[in-house]
């Protein structure tokens, strides 16, 4: 069995970040993905933050492949004839450093990649890793295309539902109603078209967000990202609603629907739909996180649940890119120690608790069981939308005030029930 | 005897997509690879050095990323790489292609066989395998879907769409195959772990005193108009179904 110092299974921004910043320390370093390459089969919605992780991947933001950086915060609440938009620009975005970016995977990973193998990095793409090899309980390598790699660690970044964390016994197959469903295309459009659709100057750009009927009730909602020459455009939908949901419904459908609605139609007209994927999501927070590390083995990014799913946006490629760093740190602390037991790989834990990555984790505990309230998927933007449909409609007789209007559409126990959920909101 | 094998970076076919508004063909950021028919020459050079020895050789002629596409070939079995590495490959003619493999393969000592596919994967002039045997002055075979080599004679059947035709023919001789040949190996992740430690030899065109020329210029490269039929039936109703599989039928895709 040849033998490495550590192997990472995955080529996503987790087993990316740690690949680069163990090649740069001089380990060596087999990175696996079974991808044709690095970015073909990971989906995000698209946008990154890059102020929490600038210092953990230093010297490189400046020739990253980023988009376009958000200067244009939208959110839209969506019912069946109604739509309700709150837009927020601000000139401080528009100003260097940006603190945030729309990414396409396919051109990021791969560049990621090719810094990782500049360092010294092994790539090895359109390979499937099958197993992990243990031996006396503790892991030792991996069986990938039916050979054998040995390692002193293994690093699962193997995104959600991780089988590396599955047959180290580390995580038990998930409950598929802790997981969500997301759905994106990506649409070509010429350049100056975009930036006249979106009244964009630049590099600047737009993101997106939308709640309300587009998911029918369920937990969920779309999402709409600027790219240089290309629109990101999809949707998340929770699995739990989608199994309990009578009649049935198919995310598919629910997109196209989405997509014809007169708020987008226009903004994608005569573009062209160059890529389609679907990607599951863990929405399970703090209480949907595996155990971290074990002997010979340690989880990162999505492999290990770090993930947040706050409904109308999906946040974890600073947690990936972190979780990855961080994995590469301990192993690092590991190797001077010579010692690669769960004992010694616990500080990967105790520096993830001191970073933005457990404790976001910790503060948006309350985030998942908040989110599950229906109202706020169809409540809600349809409250927010009839109110504003009577300011702004003009009937034949005279116009009602606007605190009947109000009251007409709001009982003493919706009012109730609102401020149940607003304090329940302060809590996240 | 080493065992010669031209290869060619190309995008990767499978990742390319034809843009609808203007039928060409969207090859920025696309990755590469190499050649699939060259893969087959590959794949036949491997299997004869097994038999009767010697090392397998790359040559390879492209952009700076060549250094990185051709662990590919390094990994399904060449033992060492020969590359012309030149931002002005790109787009550059079969003529040059030859001439910058001929001076490489002239850097190689006691080689027997030099293969390789009939085409290229993106232009398919089909043109370097002859070019290469004229600069060097070598015997040339080509289309060949059947190969062997022993005691210093290469036995090769040639298909020619209408009859194949056996011919034999001293080494050293350029032969050019065509896919039947064989099926590439998929080389394994240990294979493909080596593949980044084999011995390259980079060259210049400069340092092999040779001027890349250009005689040919592109106007278009555009995909086939296609129309699709745009029918639509509605769903849910009987009749439908029925008018589905009339018109399937009238386009003879299925019979009854
Ligand atoms: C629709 C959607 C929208 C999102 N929007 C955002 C957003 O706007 N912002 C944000 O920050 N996050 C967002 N996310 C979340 C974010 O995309 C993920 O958290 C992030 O991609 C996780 O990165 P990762 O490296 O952990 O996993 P991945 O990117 O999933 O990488 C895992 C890699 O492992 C490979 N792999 C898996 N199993 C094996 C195996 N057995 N052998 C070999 N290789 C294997 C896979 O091919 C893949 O390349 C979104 C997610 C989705 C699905
Ligand atoms: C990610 C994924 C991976 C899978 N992997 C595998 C696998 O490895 N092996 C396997 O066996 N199965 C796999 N499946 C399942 C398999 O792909 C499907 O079961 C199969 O494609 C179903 O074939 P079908 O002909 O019934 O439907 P489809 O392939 O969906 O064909 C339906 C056709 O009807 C057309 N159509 C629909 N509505 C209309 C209309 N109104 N008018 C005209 N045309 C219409 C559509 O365009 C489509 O071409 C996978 C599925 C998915 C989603």
């Amino acid at each position: 069995m040849e033998k490495f110092d550590v192997v990472i299974v995955g080529a996503g921004l987790a087993g990316l970040s740690a690949a680069y910043t163990l090649a740069r320390a001089g380990v060596e370093v087999v990175v696996i993905e079974r991808g044709d390459y690095p970015g073909a089969k990971n989906v995000t919605g698209g946008r990154l933050y890059v102020n929490p992780v600038r210092q953990y991947l230093p010297d490189i933001w400046e020739e990253a492949p980023l988009e376009r950086h958000v200067t244009n915060e939208l959110l839209t609440m969506m019912s069946s004839e109604n739509s309700t938009t709150i837009r927020f620009r601000s000139e401080k975005f528009n100003r260097p450093p940006y603190q945030s970016y729309t990414v396409l995977r396919g051109t990021f990973d791969r560049w990621l990649a090719s810094k990782a193998e500049a360092e010294g990095a092994m790539l090895v793409t359109k390979n499937l890793v099958d197993d992990v090899i243990k031996e006396n309980g503790r892991v030792i390598g991996v069986v990938a295309g039916g050979e054998e790699l040995g390692a002193d660690v293994v690093i699962a970044c193997d995104g959600v539902l991780s089988l590396i964390a599955e047959k180290a016994g580390l995580r038990s197959p998930g409950d598929p109603r802790n997981y969500a469903v997301g759905l994106k295309e990506v649409i070509e459009l010429p350049r100056e078209t975009l930036e006249d659709r979106f009244g964009l100057t630049g590099d600047e750009g737009v993101a997106q967000l939308f709640m309300g009927s587009l998911t029918q009730g369920c937990f969920g909602g779309g999402f709409l990202y600027t790219n240089k020459s290309s629109i990101s455009l999809g949707m998340v939908v929770g699995v739990k609603d989608l199994m309990e949901k009578k009649p049935q419904v198919e995310v598919p459908y629910l997109l196209e629907e989405f997509k014809q609605r007169p708020e987008i139609a226009p903004l994608i007209k005569g573009g062209e739909l160059v890529e389609y994927s679907a990607h599951v999501i863990p929405e399970g927070g703090m209480a949907g996180l595996t155990t971290l590390f074990s002997d010979g083995l340690l989880v990162a990014g999505d492999a290990a649940g770090f993930s947040l799913n706050m409904g109308i946006t999906v946040r974890g490629m600073e947690f990936a890119i972190a979780s990855g760093v961080i994995a590469a740190r301990a192993v690092q602390q590991a190797r001077e120690r010579n010692d690669f037991s769960a004992a010694s790989l616990a500080c990967y834990q105790q520096m993830l608790e001191q970073s933005f990555v457990l404790q976001d984790f910790k503060t948006f505990r309350h985030a998942p069981q908040f989110l599950e309230n229906p109202r706020l998927f169809s409540f809600y933007p349809e409250f927010a939308d009839r109110i504003l449909e009577e300011v702004f409609t003009f009937g034949e007789g005279p116009k009602a005030k606007l605190s009947d209007t109000v009251r007409k559409h709001l009982s003493f126990g919706e009012a109730w029930r609102i401020a149940r959920d607003l304090w329940g909101g302060l809590k996240i | 005897m080493n065992i010669i094998v031209c290869v060619k970076q190309t995008v990767d076919l499978q990742q390319v997509r034809i843009r609808k508004e203007t039928r060409e063909p969207v090859l920025d950021n696309i990755p590469l690879t190499i050649g699939n028919i060259d893969k087959n020459a590959l794949e036949e050079a491997v299997r004869i050095r097994d038999k009767v020895g010697g090392k397998v050789i790359a040559v390879s002629a492209g952009s700076e990323q060549l250094t990185d596409t051709i662990k590919e070939a390094l990994a399904m079995g060449a033992d060492e790489a020969i590359l012309v590495i030149s931002t002005e490959f790109e787009g550059a003619d079969s003529g040059a292609a030859a001439a910058a493999l001929a001076q490489a393969i002239k850097r190689v000592e006691d080689y027997g066989i030099i293969l390789l596919g009939e085409g290229s994967a993106d232009n398919y002039s089909g043109q370097v395998g002859p070019r290469l045997a004229e600069i060097l002055d070598l015997p040339q075979v080509t289309y060949v879907s059947s190969l062997e080599v022993e005691n210093g004679t290469i036995k090769a059947v040639r298909n020619l769409d209408d009859c194949f035709e056996t011919v034999e023919v001293g080494v050293p001789a350029v032969v050019s195959v065509v896919s039947e040949i064989n099926e590439p190996r998929i080389p394994s992740v240990t294979q493909i772990l080596k593949a980044g430690k084999k011995p390259k030899q980079v060259f210049k065109p400069e340092d092999l005193g040779i001027e890349i020329t250009r005689s040919i210029t592109t106007l278009s490269n555009l995909a086939p108009d296609q129309d699709r039929k745009r029918i639509l039936f509605q769903e849910g109703t009987d009749k439908d179904v029925a008018s589905l599989v009339s018109a399937l039928e009238a386009e003879g895709l299925v019979r009854r």
